[in-house]
């Protein structure tokens, strides 16, 4: 479980967060929406104790965060960045076993049951039978499950995504957004998830919070969440929110955003284009 | 994995060999045949510890330029170009020319050679912190400063040329046991180090934040890692003087033997480096032979400086052509 309070953060004189209270429930599956620059990244980035913040404080199942070590923190939550700097020639199971440094013995050394670990968190995501090959030669897409069986290999109750979708087909983010569902289900995992397309929130999150000018602005279930309101006050768009007939998932037409100098983009029937384009 | 074998099994042994035979005094059969003959002496007095220098040197060249690029993530980041090489040179210079330690003294050397390499190295890299993007433009400039006061000893007392030309162009000969004795703990022992600390290498490669996110603490562990890459190119300063190219080609050939594991690279990285200057000093050698006709002790001797510069301007070249080809 994840508990933030009263949290504050910022660079020089801007102020990023201005007082973010969340809670995330243990087997919880929770996506983080809002506009570019908003602090979802920071805010992320302090729960993972990547940052340090000027006030409030982040709780891991009661832990205080500033009170565990860096190794202590990532046995408890696993990370998956947007991107990793390129190491050449490095191999899908090396980078994936790496998952397996926060449970090293004491002189560094990987044991057999870390290998088991890693091959089951490259079976899990589907990249197994790619093991042997370089990470540079493959695809984006199958470089974010790399990246997903990395964070599974650390074996950690806690996940943390930044975008795990940015950068990939429409076909890709679903499955990508599946498998987190799946590992979420079988693993009894808590996932708190940085997402720009407020479709994918709405159809894959239990619950959805957006922040807006450094603060939460909405936090609850997609279809209470979703709404033409919010999608003016944190996006900045006027749209319309129909349901799904089959689950009542909301899902939005964007129509227009609405500062007046631009206007409706185009005249007549409304534009079904993506929820939220990055 | 096969050319791992192949090149480890015979390229070193075989510069090893050529080592040996290059100068020839004598064979095999004289190095390993009874005491007492000149060349026997010649060979146990010059040759093994000049042979053993040149290991040791690439050795250590080569593993620290691996832990620079892996730890600056800058495939150009070798000892010679982030400060800390052209800072040894200029620590023992400065050495020799305020009379720090006597000319001869391995461990005057060394000390003065970690002197200079720790402040051109921590000057590079205080800037490069502030703008990590431009790493090698800093240490470039910071190389190009330290020559500039190199120069100005040279300047200073330039009746000291001569003996000073080993440093700045690198070079093993003239080494004989005295030179080895700490030197060669000092490098297998940081060499050993870093091998075992290797899984912190690859963990700290592809990022600050994915090793901050698997319990490393990035700073700290760069800090740990550019002192030991410090301390080796100190190590190879002091036995050799500033030998080129040795830092920047070695860990992409270590790379491309043996993967993207450290815990294979550091130790290809070191044998690569140590076959690359016993090759280039056989070579050089060889060259002092053929043109033996000269008075030789008039002669400096040809340095191994020049053999590892000559012979990777020629292997970047060919390198950076192929890599040319390569799409994306």
């Amino acid at each position: 479980m994840i508990t933030v309070s009263g949290l504050e953060f910022g660079y020089g004189d801007r102020t990023v967060l201005d007082g973010i209270d969340l809670t995330v429930g243990h087997g919880e599956l929770v996506a983080l929406v809002g506009v570019n620059g908003c602090g979802k990244s920071t805010l992320l980035r302090l729960i993972a104790g990547l940052l340090t913040p000027r006030r409030g404080t982040v709780r891991l199942d009661g832990t205080d965060l500033a009170s565990l070590s860096r190794r202590e923190v990532a046995r408890r939550l696993a990370v998956l960045h947007q991107a990793l700097a390129p190491v050449p020639g490095l191999t899908v199971r090396q980078l994936v076993r790496q998952g397996r440094y926060p449970h090293r013995g004491p002189l560094g050394m990987l044991g057999e049951p870390d290998d088991g670990v890693a091959e089951e968190a490259m079976e899990l995501t589907g990249v197994a039978h790619m093991a042997g090959r370089v990470l540079d030669t493959l695809s984006g897409g199958e470089r974010q499950r790399v990246r997903l069986a990395l964070a599974v290999a650390q074996r950690s109750p806690i996940l943390l995504l930044d975008e795990p979708t940015a950068h990939l087909d429409v076909r890709h983010q679903l499955e990508v957004l599946a498998l987190v569902r799946r590992l979420r289900d079988s693993r009894d995992l808590t996932v708190l998830a940085v997402l720009h397309e407020l479709d994918h929130a709405a159809r894959f999150a239990d619950r959805i919070v957006a922040l807006a000018g450094g603060r939460v602005a909405a936090d609850g279930p997609p279809r209470e969440v979703v709404t033409e309101e919010l999608l003016a006050t944190v996006f900045g768009v006027r749209g319309r929110v129909v349901h799904d007939e089959r689950n009542d998932a909301p899902h939005c037409f964007l129509d227009h955003p609405l500062d007046a100098a631009h206007g409706p983009a185009v005249a007549g029937p409304a534009v079904h284009g993506p929820a939220v384009s990055p | 994995m096969r050319r791992l074998v192949w090149i480890l099994a015979v390229a070193l042994p075989a510069t090893v060999l050529a080592h040996l035979l290059a100068p020839g005094i004598g064979d095999l059969g004289t190095l390993l045949g009874p005491a007492g003959t000149l060349e026997h002496r010649i060979m146990w007095e010059l040759g093994v510890p000049r042979l053993l220098a040149a290991l040791l040197t690439g050795a250590a060249l080569g593993v620290s330029g691996l832990v620079l690029q892996l730890t600056l993530r800058n495939p150009l980041a070798a000892p010679e170009l982030t400060g800390v090489n052209p800072g040894a040179v200029l620590g023992i210079l400065a050495g020799l020319t305020f009379g720090l330690f006597p000319a001869d003294s391995a461990g005057g050397a060394l000390a003065a050679a970690l002197a200079g390499s720790a402040l051109g190295g921590s000057a590079t890299w205080l800037l490069t912190s502030r703008d990590p993007g431009r790493a090698i433009v800093y240490g470039l400039l910071g190389s190009a400063l330290l020559a500039g006061l190199v120069t100005l000893l040279l300047a200073y007392q330039p009746s000291r040329f001569g003996n000073a030309l080993r440093w700045l162009v690198g070079s093993v000969q003239g080494r004989v046991w005295e030179h080895l004795g700490f030197t060669w703990w000092w490098i297998t022992g940081w060499i050993l180090l870093i091998w075992a600390g290797s899984a912190v290498l690859g963990v700290l490669a592809p990022g600050d934040d994915h090793a901050a996110g698997l319990g490393l603490r990035p700073g700290a562990a760069r800090a740990a890692a550019l002192t030991a890459a410090t301390a080796l190119a100190a190590g190879a300063a002091s036995l050799a003087g500033a030998v080129a190219f040795v830092g920047l080609v070695v860990p992409h050939a270590a790379r491309w033997l043996a993967g993207a594991d450290p815990r294979r690279t550091v130790p290809v990285a070191a044998l690569t480096g140590a076959a690359a200057i016993a090759g280039a000093d056989a070579v050089a050698q060889f060259a002092d032979r053929l043109m033996a006709g000269a008075e030789v002790t008039q002669r400096l001797g040809v340095p191994t400086g020049v053999v590892t510069a000559l012979a990777g301007a020629a292997v970047l070249v060919t390198v950076a052509r192929r890599a040319a080809h390569v799409p994306g």
